[in-house]
């Protein structure tokens, strides 16, 4: 505070009087046995210390004291502020001379170490502040850092780093005070590119100097040199990821078109042989080319749905609808429905009836026993069997879809959900590619986890999902009695 | 005069409109089409059509918009026509009167099927009531609460039978579990489908062959359930 300044200040003075007063009782005592002009001189011996310890202002104010004390004690006639002889008027005027300039000479050489070593300080803050800042690169982390290195030097109520982000970034120290007035003080940070961001400073007294004014500027022109370059390496960093997304988009547009075009070629030379007359009207093949454009069809707009879920688990739009299901009916009318492609399969299925409800979206966990069991389909050799089993395991249920196809090699067993990932190369099997990857997607869509194992004489897909919903456990409900 | 019933459909895609006109007027109905929402509405002012079929991506207006601007003056079926995934729209626009629903791409059985369906709805609201439903061997008298599998009757509980008599009176029909929910158990319980789950579960072993692959309480996924009789 400011009225604590003048008091430090007043009480420096008054210490310097008193030391005045001290000294001058003493050669009092021995006013008899000393001469005037060593008592002159002795009086500059506290006048030095005062100055070098309380300053200038405490130095020249006690010159003046000693003068007085030392006119009134010491020269004669004693007790007046009256000089007789010439020579104690010389004395005196040069003994105010004297004093003064030590004290100066004094308080000068003070001020000045005092600089120095201030100098010194904000060149070492300076220094730490800079090496903190170099090992970087994080946003938040540096306007943390930057708070804190002037937080420790300004000690001010509080202070809050603002950089321009997406979102805002707030720095604040400390943290969740800001006050309700405007700041004291509000520094731009500035850098190549222009404003990042700005510092504001609360402190209202002791109000702050210009020299912690150039301190700052220069903390701030750090930070924002620390901001800029972490900027510069995230702008680079994403654009690898868009390079390398590109590189992936690039591979995605080459394998649809192929999936996408072979049924359209199916489909083209079916409708078109159909169209020339070339089949007449009652040939086998004429109904044979017609299931050919309905199933193709059907295989395109299969396609097209993958492709559809694919970008929406990538874009995090896939939200599951969730409800309480039954598990057991789910994978039942998919089995019914996958009937005709399994008619060569032997398919197990073990999913308990009293299984509790689960929370999922209907539609997608379809998907999932779909693309699990076409796969399996696809791969495993015929008359195989292809078991499906459910069971509890502890807050979450457990399914495995197992088949006796080819065993993965362990290095691919994560891979195999990447998309476009195959074994196999890709004129040997139909498909998208996409399948696995869907099934994941979907599973962790629902907090899920899924995971391929080879098991002894096959391949098993393991999935878990969580029956807690929302903090809820599965309903159980209250079933009427049979009407007798 | 053509007295053939008259099918309004509202599809901006041309090669669409194309195939249903197509395939409708070869089965003998009069086909008007309409490529945006207002010249459908202006259409079936002017018609009064027995059907509508909607297309839900319309270029002027949305197509819940023009379901309930023709649910205000008019009771006829609607079918909806839209893409895979958007099984929200789709129970939107049941939930906002619409009768039934077709996904895109369908197969021509699929279509003639639900305007069979809804030429019977139109004309059962009109006073004309199938008391006795018959799906397989399965035998549905809704006068007498009476269900029969051959001729065994099929015990059932009261809310089996309240579930199976909405179904089966509303035969072919698409019904949302929000509309089951509230006509068996109760408006408050629309959001409890685990009660539908679980009923139609027992519902189908009491009726189905094979309640795995069920052949009279056929799963919408994500909508509803719809019962098949004979027609």
């Amino acid at each position: 505070m400011r009225i604590a300044a003048i008091f430090t200040r007043f009480s420096r003075i008054l210490f310097a009087f008193g030391l005045i007063a001290l000294v001058t009782g003493i050669l009092f005592v021995l006013r008899d046995v000393l001469d005037t002009t060593l008592v002159a001189l002795l009086y500059l011996v506290p006048l030095g210390a005062i100055a070098t310890l309380w300053g200038v202002g405490a130095g020249i104010a006690s010159a003046f004291a000693a003068f007085l004390m030392f006119n009134y004690f010491f020269i004669q006639p004693y007790y007046t502020f009256a000089v007789h002889r010439p020579t104690d008027v010389v004395i005196l005027i040069m003994f105010l001379v004297v004093a003064i300039v030590i004290s100066q000479l004094v308080g000068r050489m003070q001020a000045s170490l005092a600089a120095a070593t201030a100098r010194e300080r904000e060149a070492t803050q300076l220094y730490a502040l800079s090496t903190a800042l170099a090992g970087l690169h994080d946003e938040k982390t540096i306007a943390q850092t930057l708070a804190q290195y002037i937080q420790d030097v300004l000690q001010s109520e509080v202070i809050e780093l603002r950089v321009a982000n997406e979102p805002e970034l707030v720095a604040q120290l400390p943290d969740g005070a800001t006050p309700e007035r405007d700041p004291e003080w509000v520094l731009p940070m500035e850098a190549v590119k222009g404003a990042v961001g700005e510092i504001r400073v609360w402190r209202h007294a002791p109000a702050i100097t210009s020299r912690e004014k150039l301190l700052l500027q220069t903390f701030a022109s750090q930070g924002a040199l620390a901001l800029g370059r972490a900027r510069l390496i995230r702008s680079e960093s994403r654009a690898k990821v868009l390079e390398e997304s590109d590189r992936l988009k690039s591979v995605i547009l080459s394998s649809v078109s192929h999936e996408l075009r072979t049924p359209l070629s199916t489909i083209k030379a079916a409708a078109s042989s159909l169209r020339s007359n070339a089949i007449g009207w009652d040939s086998p093949a004429r109904t044979d080319l017609i299931a050919a454009i309905d199933d193709e069809a059907d295989h395109l707009n299969m396609l097209v749905g993958n492709l559809l879920d694919m970008s929406r688990i990538e874009s995090g739009a896939l939200k599951p609808r969730r409800e309480w299901n039954i598990l057991a009916e789910i994978v039942g009318s998919v089995a019914a429905r996958m009937k005709h492609q399994a008619k060569n399969y032997r398919i197990e299925m073990d999913v308990p009836e009293n299984l509790p409800l689960m929370p999922v979206d209907y539609v997608q966990m379809e998907q999932v026993f779909t693309n699990l069991l076409s796969n399996s389909l696809k791969y495993a050799p015929e008359g195989t069997l292809i078991r499906i089993l459910a069971f509890v395991e502890g807050n979450d249920v457990h399914v495995v879809v197992q088949n006796q196809g080819p065993q993965i090699p362990n290095e691919h067993l994560e891979r195999i959900f990447d998309k476009f990932f195959r074994l196999t190369a890709t004129d040997r099997v139909t498909g998208t590619g996409l399948g696995l990857s869907i099934c994941k997607g979907i599973i962790e869509a629902h907090h899920g986890r899924l995971w391929a194992e080879n098991v002894h004489d096959g391949l098993a897909f393991n999935f878990t999902l969580p029956l807690i919903w929302e903090g809820k456990a599965p309903p159980k409900l209250p079933m009427e009695m049979e009407e007798e | 005069m053509n007295t053939a019933p008259h099918i309004l459909v509202i599809d901006d895609e041309l090669q669409i409109q194309r195939a249903i006109r197509t395939i409708l007027t070869e089965k003998g109905f009069r086909v008007t089409t309409a490529s945006s929402g207002n010249e459908g509405l202006t259409l079936a002012a002017a018609h009064e059509p027995e059907i509508v079929i909607l297309d839900l991506g319309l270029p002027d207006m949305d197509g819940s918009e023009v379901c309930e601007r023709l649910r205000e003056w008019t009771q006829c079926p609607i079918i909806v026509l839209s893409v895979r995934d958007s099984e929200r729209e789709k129970v939107s626009m049941l939930d906002k009167g619409a009768d039934d629903y077709l996904t895109k791409p369908f197969g021509i059985e699929e279509l003639l099927a639900r305007v069979r369906v809804a030429l019977r709805h139109s004309s059962a609201k009109q006073g004309v009531q199938n008391r006795v439903i018959k799906a397989g061997d399965l035998t549905i008298d809704l006068a007498w609460h009476v269900v029969k599998r051959g001729e065994e009757e099929v015990k059932l509980t009261a809310t089996e039978y309240k579930l199976l008599a909405y179904l089966a009176g509303n035969h072919g029909r698409v019904l949302t579990h929000q509309s089951i929910l509230s006509h068996v158990w109760d408006p408050a319980d629309a959001d409890h489908t685990e009660y539908l789950r679980v009923y139609m579960r027992q519902l189908r072993k009491k009726l189905e062959v094979d309640p795995e692959s069920p052949q009279y309480i056929i799963t919408e996924p994500g909508i509803g359930y719809r019962f098949l009789a004979d027609d």
